[in-house]
């Protein structure tokens, strides 16, 4: 049986980006176990988009700090393709006198923390997307450096990183169960053979809670279908993510020129582990987007899928170890905000399993929080 | 080039219309496609690709590939193996990504 210093399960961008923090730190013998293909999941499935305005201060710097490592993420991680990070900010429409004050309360946290949100009017809002029907708009705020990066290479760059680091990778290896011995975990048992190891580290995402049930722990915490579309491509025009909580839709335009669009429906999505994708979905998307930007009904849309949010009760996610089970850690429930997160949430989880001091205080998201009370809420989440 | 005579089918070309390629006027039969119009008068490069900017021209001719991509009347995309011929049409060879008409 071979013997591992850590085991991560799970290779979509959480658990890459965590060995590659952990190898870069010095571990050797790290082994990440992905039960499909890299970014198979989560990753691969999402919106792909970026930003730092947010309505919580934690979510504020885990964002900041995400999006400082995007914009060197090539070089640093001397990556010899591109992961496509493109700034064209994020345009937050507000309607209604609560919604708003509810923005610029965010724009005052946010600028505190050196995140230069700008307040916008309808007018405004309208210059920087001269497409986008205004009606009934309040008004919106713009972050330029917000935007969009490729989750297929950002996984790759850190994939590419980690295995130059002499991490290895077990793809279409599914994870049978973890074995705990004295309180201590000592073992994965894989299908392609037993692993030894003390560590490991729970990055399933839509699966977390079956890996966590694996040592005997229920999560608090739910799979959710969230289902999304692409367009064909055309030339540059729209420059950022427009999003709207009130529609509860996001939508930006790639570099490749094809428009991005999901919706979020949690009263019609079912729960568990359902990925199909429907044409109620395409309707209600369809219809609420050509009517916020009506040049859009001109697309043809090329594909639609579906991928899996892995909720939490406060939408923030759950990191950190747990207590009972020695050498057990979780990065789950990212709430479908893992991708933006990703750099920061691995650079955490890596100093904290090495037991470093954190860059940033990392109890927060831990799992006790919510037996304690300690809710992070986050306002502002579709 | 165009089927004028074939041993077992027979078929009606309705009626002869009138479109434009770029400036140039040309003839074709409004039961045919624009793809098929553009062969019957010679012309077989239709878009460019976007990348490398390599001419393309009909590929799959059943509305799959994208490789005919063409403008149409100012409309970008628009697969001209599957769509139909109009009398009056303005057709553009498309170079590079079509612009979305607002």
């Amino acid at each position: 049986m071979k013997s591992k210093e850590a085991v991560i399960i799970g290779g979509g961008v959480i658990g890459c980006a965590i060995a590659y923090e952990l190898a870069k730190r010095g571990m050797s013998d790290i082994t990440v176990v992905e039960q499909s293909y890299l970014a198979s999941g989560a990753t691969g499935r999402c919106g792909a988009g970026v930003r730092q305005q947010w309505g919580l201060e934690s979510n504020i710097l885990l964002s900041k700090y995400s999006c400082q490592a995007l914009e060197q993420m090539n070089e640093a991680l001397d990556y010899d393709d591109d992961i496509e990070f493109k700034q064209g900010g994020y345009l937050l429409l507000a309607y209604g006198d609560q919604q708003w004050e509810q923005f610029l309360k965010n724009v005052e946290l946010q600028h505190k923390h050196g995140v230069m949100s700008e307040i916008k009017t309808p007018e405004q809002a309208k210059e920087i997307v001269p497409h986008l029907n205004i009606t009934g708009l309040k008004g919106a705020t713009f972050h330029q450096k917000d935007g969009h990066a490729n989750p297929f290479k950002v996984t790759d760059a850190y994939y590419q990183a980690a295995k130059r680091l002499g991490v290895e990778f077990l793809t279409f290896t599914e994870v049978k169960d973890i074995v705990i011995s004295a309180g201590k975990v000592t073992k994965v048992v894989t299908t392609k053979g037993d692993i030894a190891t003390k560590r490991v580290i729970n990055a399933a995402g839509g699966w977390s809670n079956i890996v966590a049930n694996m040592v005997g722990i229920d999560l608090p915490i739910h799979s959710e279908r969230h289902q999304i579309l692409v367009t064909e491509p055309v030339k540059p025009m729209q420059g950022p993510m427009v999003m709207s909580f009130h529609h509860s839709i996001y939508c930006q335009q790639t570099p490749h020129g094809s428009f991005i669009m999901g919706l979020g429906d949690p009263v019609n999505e079912p729960r568990g582990l359902n990925i199909d994708n429907t044409w109620q979905f395409m309707q209600e998307m369809s219809e609420i987007i050509t009517n916020l930007l009506p040049p859009l009904r001109n697309l043809r849309v090329v594909r639609q899928w579906a991928g899996l949010y892995n909720v939490t009760p406060d939408a923030a996610p759950i990191l950190g170890s747990v207590p009972g089970v020695e050498g057990f850690y979780l990065a789950v429930g990212f709430s479908g905000h893992g991708f933006m997160i990703a750099p920061m949430t691995a650079q955490l989880m890596a100093e904290h399993i090495l037991g470093i001091e954190t860059t940033l205080p990392i109890s927060i998201y831990d799992l006790e929080r919510y037996k304690r009370g300690e809710l992070i809420r986050e306002p502002n989440v579709v | 080039m165009r089927i004028k005579k074939h041993p077992i089918l027979t078929w009606d070309k309705g009626k002869k219309v009138k479109f434009f390629f770029e400036d140039k006027e040309l003839e074709g039969y409004q039961t045919e496609t624009i793809a098929a119009a553009l062969h019957a008068s010679g012309i077989k490069e239709m878009r460019e690709s976007e990348e490398m900017h390599r001419p393309r021209g009909l590929f799959c001719a059943i509305g799959n590939c994208s490789s005919c991509l063409m403008i149409v009347n100012g409309e970008p995309n628009v697969r001209v193996c599957v769509t139909k011929l109009q009398e009056g049409m303005r057709v553009q060879r498309q170079l590079g990504k079509g612009e979305l008409q607002r």
